[in-house]
């Protein structure tokens, strides 16, 4: 498969395809007409045209991937060279778990790893949760990941703070296994390959990336790759999610696509949206992962959804609120009747990446132009 | 393109009239964007067969060679046609790479010359993301071999490379020398859709002689009498490093021009003896054979050998060098049936022994090493651990991965075991090249005849160009004047102990001799471990004479001695006896402060200087303030002691310190 490797990079990356509509070309010229990616791209654009529906522009696409076929060869060499490997959508090797979830319409046609790729085909359990935790969602996700590793389930998690890291220390902790899901390029995970390496040549540990092998970190990310967390696993369990942000979003996409989701029935102190997403269809379970039979629904006044995040309550207005234009703490304060200090308040704002800082006096706040489209899910 | 067409291109872009039909051949190939494997002799005009049809293309052609020289001649010549060529190698700064780079990626170059190990260089894979690439020519392709008697595995990756790149993209591999087994090892590694195209590789303007001797003295002075009197300059290759010393030293002795050349130089001084030597400068250069692969000289007019090389192929390629403008040249090997110790050694003693092999794996295992870790880790020289890291990476045990911009050393996960009869197998093989070797020297046939064959050659013709097929055989005639000539050079000769840096009050010294050369090595070794007493009073003759030559009549205001591992007053009466002479006055005060262990224990300069650290003292430190010192010891290896004291010292106020030894060791661990 390798040999193709160049191939299979021009394809998965096509710019501005979807999923779809690039996994339906390979269908067609991998399993119906049964051609090589080699094959594919020496056809004639009439053939492309004519034997594959493919539109002028498309055509245009295919013909500067096919013009870049020999840097994207350049790369391949340097990506295997370094011991990462590739697995497309064709590949036996590919999870079978992932490609029942995610259907044609969403599963990656190439994956990038590193380490042990047997452990795609074992049973597996995501655990998920937000960045700031709290103390019992951290044990609970231990517990989980203890509860897993013992009957040899593999844990999915996305190596962010918080609970996702508390799962993949625990698998390793308990002498599980794990798969990492990058929210970047695999070739930029350069200090988790020194912290993981002997987990890695272990064979415990198997880092995966679907993005191109070079991309940096980014929110847009780190989005993208929660529904590949959720495909590759069988069960998801939910630690604690608030009502917004990548936990929730990923939830209730899950539930969309009828997932069995497994929801932490939360403590009556605790202030998250747990209840908010058992009501939405989410299986309620207790600390040892076993489901409550006799959940009682919490009144809707009592569902609370804001975290031990600093503004969780007012993030969302106050950040709509920045789109109108320049303010300054204070005006925000005053606008929203806030009971806070202006430092914390400034802090907020300075520590969020949508936020653009403008350098008058006083400090004025405004939203980043091009990020609009990521702000709901700003919990990443 | 028709070949007319083409040649109407030529003449216009080069100034060739025609192309020779082989040439024309490969490149109608190369054009259709096919694969081509061409083996032709040096001078055949194998560069034209990619550079032609570089200019064709529309985007920029790489051409990974392993060879600088060959780069910055061909880069030249391309320029004063006016065509775009750059090359990027280690010898330019990164700036001026990066440059470049970004020029290929403007899509201003036509062809870009690129080192193999480039490969593993981030900032150029992530150029090429940008380039537009129009054909990948392998240069010097039998490195792809193992079989090949120069296999570099930096290769290897450019194969793979070569094995991704799409259909129609065209790729050119080249080389002069590829036996038959190379050249399908090669073949059958480039995959199918290859064409194959080889020339015959006779030469026929070369004079091939055997100088058959006893001694080593035999050599130096046949090469005294006859070097000024062969036409024209040339190449003298040795074999080792300290050889090319103390040839060059033997020739200024004479006073016939020539100049030593290396692979330890700086890039600098390389580059100065490469003009000097396109230029004519000396007679002669002498050097290991890192010099001349690649350096487009047409008029090398002799070249010989001191030392018989590892195998024909070896052979067959140094002495390509000579003679590319089809006029005569003189092909030149001594042999003295001793000889064949060097190439035997490096064959035997070429792979270090299975336990270190193994002491290597379990430490990638446990953890993530660099080169220099590694080192620390398993007390392994560093041209080891080298032999050891490629051969598993070979053996796909490890690989070798950029973490954080630094290089480290990976197990493989699941990887097999190591598999000692692979090198069995390689060490069979060049014992028997080594024997074809010596068939060489004594084959009473045609010699051009016996290295084609020996490379795959089926051309029948037959040449009278060698000592048996017609021209006069060369003797060694000695008479006593020649033998004192060179008994007071080797009287005269010291070696250098270089520990100089920049800025440091640190000066370069002199040893009396070279440990193991001479009958120096013997005497110290009685003195040290077989109880034979003091040093015997030749070795302070000799390191006396050695001081005078060296530092004439430079001043110093005391000696000092480095203090004994183990009990032992050798080197401090040593001291003592050159302090009476020389009437400078000794000082005993220079101690150690913690025990060490003796240097010899460890294998590689890291774990030298580990040993050494701050383990000296000086017990009144106010008499060495603004003092000229002269450091004895009897044996100078890696100059780790040397240095550690020396540091000591320049930062009590040392204002000079020059060692002075005994006997310096032939290599050290670095080189």
């Amino acid at each position: 498969m390798n040999k193709d490797a160049a191939y299979w990079i021009a394809l998965a990356h096509l710019p501005r395809w979807g999923r779809l509509k690039i996994n339906n070309l390979i269908i067609k010229f991998y399993h119906k007409n049964k051609l090589t990616p080699e094959d594919f791209f020496q056809l004639s654009v009439n053939d492309w045209k004519n034997n594959y529906d493919l539109e002028y522009k498309e055509i245009e696409d295919l013909e500067k991937a096919k013009s870049e076929l020999a840097n994207s060869a350049f790369l391949a060499e340097s990506l295997l060279n370094e011991g990462y490997e590739i697995i497309p959508i064709t590949s036996s090797e590919y999870s079978k778990t992932l490609k029942d979830n995610l259907k044609v319409a969403h599963a990656p046609a190439l994956l990038y790893v590193k380490g042990n790729r047997q452990i795609m085909q074992e049973k597996s359990i995501a655990i998920v949760g937000s960045r700031n935790t709290s103390e019992i969602s951290l044990r609970f996700t231990d517990n989980i990941a203890k509860l897993a590793s013992k009957e040899y389930k593999v844990i999915v998690s996305g190596f962010a703070k918080g609970v996702d890291k508390q799962a993949l220390d625990s698998a390793i902790k308990y002498k599980g296994q794990s798969i990492i899901v990058l929210p970047q390029g695999i070739m930029t995970f350069g200090s988790g390959y020194k912290k993981y390496y002997k987990q890695i040549i272990d064979g415990d540990v198997l880092v995966l990336s679907t993005f191109h092998p070079k991309a940096p970190w980014k929110v847009e990310l780190a989005m993208a790759r929660n529904p590949i967390i959720y495909g590759l696993a069988a069960e998801i369990y939910v630690a604690e999610s608030s009502d917004k942000g990548g936990t929730w979003s990923g939830v209730i996409d899950g539930l969309r696509k009828n997932r069995k989701i497994f929801v932490r029935k939360p403590e009556e102190s605790e202030k998250n949206a747990n209840h908010l997403l058992i009501q939405k269809g989410a299986i309620p379970i207790d600390f040892n992962g076993k489901t409550i039979k006799d959940y009682v629904p919490v009144e809707n006044k009592d569902l609370f959804s804001s975290m031990n995040e600093p503004m969780a309550d007012y993030e969302k207005k106050i950040i709509d609120f920045l789109r109108n234009g320049e303010y300054a703490v204070k005006d925000i304060i005053k606008k929203f009747n806030l009971n806070i200090s202006e430092k914390k308040l400034r802090d907020f704002l300075k520590s969020h990446k949508e936020v653009e800082i403008l350098n008058k006096k006083p400090l004025r706040f405004t939203l980043k132009r091009n990020i609009e489209q990521q702000k709901r899910l700003f919990d990443q | 393109m028709n070949r007319q067409e083409a040649e109407n291109i030529l003449k216009r872009t080069f100034d060739i009239d025609r192309f020779y039909n082989k040439q024309w051949g490969t490149i109608e190939k190369i054009l259709k964007g096919e694969r081509v494997l061409l083996i032709e002799k040096t001078g055949f005009g194998k560069s034209l067969c990619f550079q032609f049809p570089a200019i064709m293309f529309k985007g920029t052609t790489i051409i990974f060679s392993p060879l600088i020289a060959l780069m910055r001649d061909q880069v030249k010549n391309l320029n004063s046609l006016g065509i775009a060529a750059k090359c990027i190698n280690s010898e330019q700064t990164p700036e001026e790479n990066s440059q470049i780079m970004s020029e290929a990626k403007e899509g201003k170059l036509k062809i870009l010359y690129i080192a193999p190990e480039r490969q593993e260089n981030s900032e150029w894979i992530e150029a090429t993301r940008q380039m537009s690439l129009s054909m990948v020519v392998v240069d010097e392709a039998h490195c792809i071999s193992v079989w090949g008697h120069d296999f570099r595995p930096s290769f290897r990756r450019i194969l793979n490379l070569v094995n991704l790149l799409p259909k129609g993209m065209p790729v050119l591999a080249t080389t002069a020398t590829a036996t038959k087994k190379v050249e399908a090892d090669i073949a059958q590694q480039m995959g199918g859709n290859l064409t194959i195209i080889r020339g015959n590789l006779m030469r026929e303007n070369f004079r091939l002689f055997v100088i058959k001797v006893n001694s080593e003295d035999e050599k130096l002075i046949w090469l005294g009498k006859n070097l000024s009197k062969l036409p024209g300059s040339g190449i003298l290759y040795t074999g080792t490093r300290v050889d090319t010393e103390i040839y060059s030293k033997w020739f200024e002795y004479l006073k016939i021009s020539s100049i030593g050349y290396n692979a330890g130089l700086d890039p600098d001084s390389r580059i100065a003896i490469e003009n000097g030597l396109m230029k004519n400068q000396w007679k002669c250069v002498i050097s290991t054979n890192a010099l001349g692969m690649g350096i487009d000289k047409p008029d090398i007019r002799f070249i010989i050998h001191t030392q018989i090389p590892q195998s024909p192929v070896h052979y067959y390629q140094e002495i390509g060098r000579a003679g590319r403008d089809g006029e005569p040249a003189d092909i030149i090997l001594f042999y003295n049936p001793e000889d064949r110790d060097l190439p035997e050694a490096f064959i035997e003693g070429g792979r270090p022994a299975i336990p270190k092999y193994e002491k290597v794996i379990e430490a990638v295992k446990s953890e993530l090493l660099g080169e220099r870790e590694l080192m620390r880790r398993t007390n392994l020289k560093q041209t080891q651990i080298r032999v050891i890291k490629a051969d598993l990476v070979e053996q796909k045990i490890i690989r070798e991965v950029t973490i954080d911009r630094s290089k480290k050393f990976e197990y493989i996960t699941g990887a097999p075991k190591l598999n000692p009869k692979a090198f069995e197998e390689l060490r069979a093989l060049k014992t028997a090249d080594l024997e074809k070797m010596i068939g060489y020297v004594e084959t009473t046939g045609s010699r051009m005849k016996y290295l084609c064959n020996f490379l795959g050659d089926s051309d029948n013709r037959f040449f009278k160009n060698c000592d048996n097929t017609g021209l006069q055989k060369l003797k060694v005639a000695i008479t006593p004047d020649w033998t004192e000539k060179l008994q007071a050079y080797r009287e005269n000769y010291f070696p250098e102990l270089k520990v100089e840096t920049k800025g440091s009050n640190l000066v370069n010294g002199v040893a009396a001799s070279y440990y193991g050369v001479s009958n120096v090595g013997a005497a110290i070794h009685r003195s040290k471990y077989e109880n034979g007493g003091d040093f015997p009073d030749f070795l302070l003759r000799f390191t006396l004479k050695a001081f005078r030559k060296k530092f004439g009549q430079e001043k110093f205001d005391m000696i000092l001695y480095i203090p004994p591992t183990k009990s032992g007053e050798l080197v401090k009466n040593f001291a003592i006896k050159i302090s009476q002479v020389l009437k400078i006055p000794i000082s005993h005060n220079l101690r150690k402060q913690r025990q060490t262990s003796e240097q010899k224990v460890f294998e590689n300069s890291y774990l030298k200087a580990d040993n050494v650290r701050d383990a000296f003292t000086y017990n009144n430190p106010t008499e060495i303030e603004d003092k000229s010192i002269l450091l004895i010891d009897d044996i100078f290896d890696s100059g780790a002691t040397v240095k550690e004291i020396g540091r000591y010292l320049i930062n009590s106020g040392a204002k000079k310190i020059a060692p002075l030894v005994i006997a310096k060791t032939v290599g050290g661990d670095l080189t």
